[in-house]
């Protein structure tokens, strides 16, 4: 796994989810996986709740249909900043990351906003010829969610 | 031309019981007047969970109203909640979520008080070398922190700024203590986790969004399509004697098309599931009920949602707006594929919740909707112009219950 393969992964990553192609999100995780985006006080605290969860590929597929299919929310962009991507161990066959994740968000007539702002653990391997996370923590500071948190991190 | 009225005139529709008029949701003197008369009146507010301070001198800050306070295990057997503004000059002494230390100290001049918010320690009292200090009628007994009311009901504490709020079984009434302690029955609780997100609304929306039963079988499309809230489904929404506080009860039915899902244009018969585990559901409270959503007004709803129990504290922060705290609790003694089955069904709640963003989402399009007009009013007359208990789930009856009660706390 070399730095630029992992460095094409995130790229195309927030790309799928920058210009909303939610439906290929899922296969950037393994079929068993950890997906989670959590406060820090959860995080720190040791305790498991999330604000959002999953544990499968399957259940990435269902909040995809929950976003498209089932849930009501004002149209909205979400824009996903990443800074200090970096290699921080290796475990197995995998390599594990971490970096810094700023999301902000516009909605219509209004100024953009941050939604959140956190620190995503990041665990890549190998899966079926490409690279796939079977883990991604994103451990947010934002104490105060600016109402919604829609889209995945 | 005419001038325009300077002031919105704080009129009732002609239609009491059936219209709400938009003023109550933005007018900042009503609101100045909910703070006095509602949220530091005689009523109990939700402070947090006796699980949150286990230990001697553990506390934790929160906001009621928008007054901050800290809870605080001042004795082995005493939850104190005490106001977090220094009674020397004002300062919200205590910044950080939760500690744990033997005082309460501010930084500013190192007033110290004991954790039941006695003042214990005013450096220089006496002045410095016979010079400067307090004057001699000054007594630390009279300037301890402002200390609330707090009773502790089966792991919930509850705090209120007023003497003549009555005990809280009696807040409840003796309905709404069965409802209250079919969950709350006195076991151990855990903190599973928080989450935070401000909602650019009015408080009151959400207590009707949560009184309001009709809504939930037609925007949740995810409650719909997998049966767990429907018009078709035995339920019923009750109320204490005063209006005030509610519950929406329902049984959990299937994903299937009949005559009421056939007239529902959001029903999805053909949604499935990719990883079902999210809905693994077991019945564990008695009775075939499978959701109990209590408001005890003004500040917190009790959420039973299948096995997804969550206090969602409200805290108002000016006509538009509220802070809303979701607590996520189990029981202490749950086994661990208890918790991950709350934690799993977390999914549905919360600020990225399957059901719960919906409300967040659509009571700050109310708010946008209603906020530039004060003459105008809503209508909330599904289920008649009643206010009484029902069967069923296509009423409002427990929003016009609320505002009779509002009306008559604020003479208004």
């Amino acid at each position: 796994m070399t730095k630029d393969e992992i460095e094409a992964l995130t790229f195309a990553y927030l790309e799928c989810l920058d210009e909303l192609r939610l439906a290929e999100w899922p296969e950037f995780f393994t079929e068993t996986c950890i997906y989670r985006v959590i406060p820090r006080e959860n995080f720190e605290a040791g305790r498991s709740l999330c604000t959002i969860s999953a544990e499968s590929r399957g259940m990435l597929q269902d909040r995809v249909t929950g976003l498209t299919r089932t849930q009501m929310y004002a149209p909205r962009h979400y824009r996903r900043f990443v800074s200090g991507l970096r290699i921080v161990g290796a475990e197995g066959e995998g390599l594990r990351l971490r970096s810094n994740i700023l999301m902000v968000q516009t909605l219509v007539d209004r100024q953009s906003e941050i939604v959140l702002s956190g620190v995503a653990h990041d665990l890549v391997v190998r899966d079926e010829g490409r690279l796939r996370y079977r883990e991604r923590v994103v451990v947010f500071d934002s104490e105060m969610v600016p109402n919604s948190l829609i889209y995945p991190a | 031309m005419d001038a325009l009225p300077l002031a919105p005139a704080r009129l009732w529709p002609a239609d009491a019981d059936g219209r709400v008029p938009y003023w109550v949701y933005t007018d900042p003197e009503v609101y100045a007047r909910e703070l006095e008369r509602i949220w530091y009146g005689p009523h109990w507010l939700y402070v947090g969970l006796e699980a949150e301070v286990p230990e001697v001198g553990d506390w934790r800050t929160t906001t009621l109203g928008e007054r901050p306070v800290i809870m605080v295990r001042s004795a082995p057997d005493t939850i104190s909640v005490v106001e977090n503004r220094c009674r020397h000059r004002g300062v919200k002494f205590c910044q950080a979520r939760q500690g744990r230390s033997e005082q309460l100290i501010c930084p500013y001049h190192q007033w110290a008080y004991a954790l039941d918010g006695a003042l214990i320690g005013v450096p220089f009292r006496r002045g410095v070398r016979k010079q400067g200090g307090m004057p001699p009628d000054f007594d630390p007994k009279d300037w301890g922190l402002n200390r609330l009311r707090v009773e502790v009901v089966n792991g919930v504490v509850w705090a209120t700024f007023s003497d003549a709020t009555p005990p809280f079984r009696d807040y409840l009434g003796e309905k709404f203590w069965r409802h209250y302690t079919r969950v709350y029955d006195g076991r151990k609780l855990a903190v599973l986790g928080y989450n935070r997100q401000h909602i650019p609304a009015n408080w009151k929306l959400m207590q009707e969004n949560i009184k309001d039963p009709y809504h939930a079988g037609l925007l949740h499309v995810f409650f719909v399509t997998f049966g767990l809230f429907r018009a078709d489904q035995k339920s019923a929404v009750e109320m204490d004697e005063e209006g005030r506080h509610g519950i929406l009860i329902s049984r959990k039915g299937e994903q299937e098309v009949n005559d009421v899902t056939a007239g529902m244009p959001n029903f999805q018969a053909d949604l499935k599931l990719a990883d079902p585990r999210i809905m693994d559901v077991v019945q564990e409270f008695p009775g075939e009920e499978t959701v109990g959503m209590i408001t005890v007004f003004p500040s917190v709803i009790l959420q039973q949602q299948i096995n997804s129990l969550t206090t969602r504290q409200i805290i108002p922060k000016g006509p538009g707006g509220f802070d809303f705290v979701w607590t996520h609790w189990c029981y202490a003694d749950d086994t661990p594929e208890m918790r991950l089955r709350r934690t799993r069904q977390a999914n549905l709640f919360g600020p990225a919740g399957f059901v719960s963003a919906d409300d967040g989402e659509v009571i700050e399009m109310s708010q946008q909707g209603i906020a530039p007009a004060p003459w105008d009013s809503a209508l909330v007359t599904m289920g008649g112009r009643e206010i009484a208990d029902t069967q069923h789930m296509v009423t409002e009856t427990a929003i016009r219950g609320m505002y009779r009660y509002w009306r008559r706390v604020m003479g208004l």
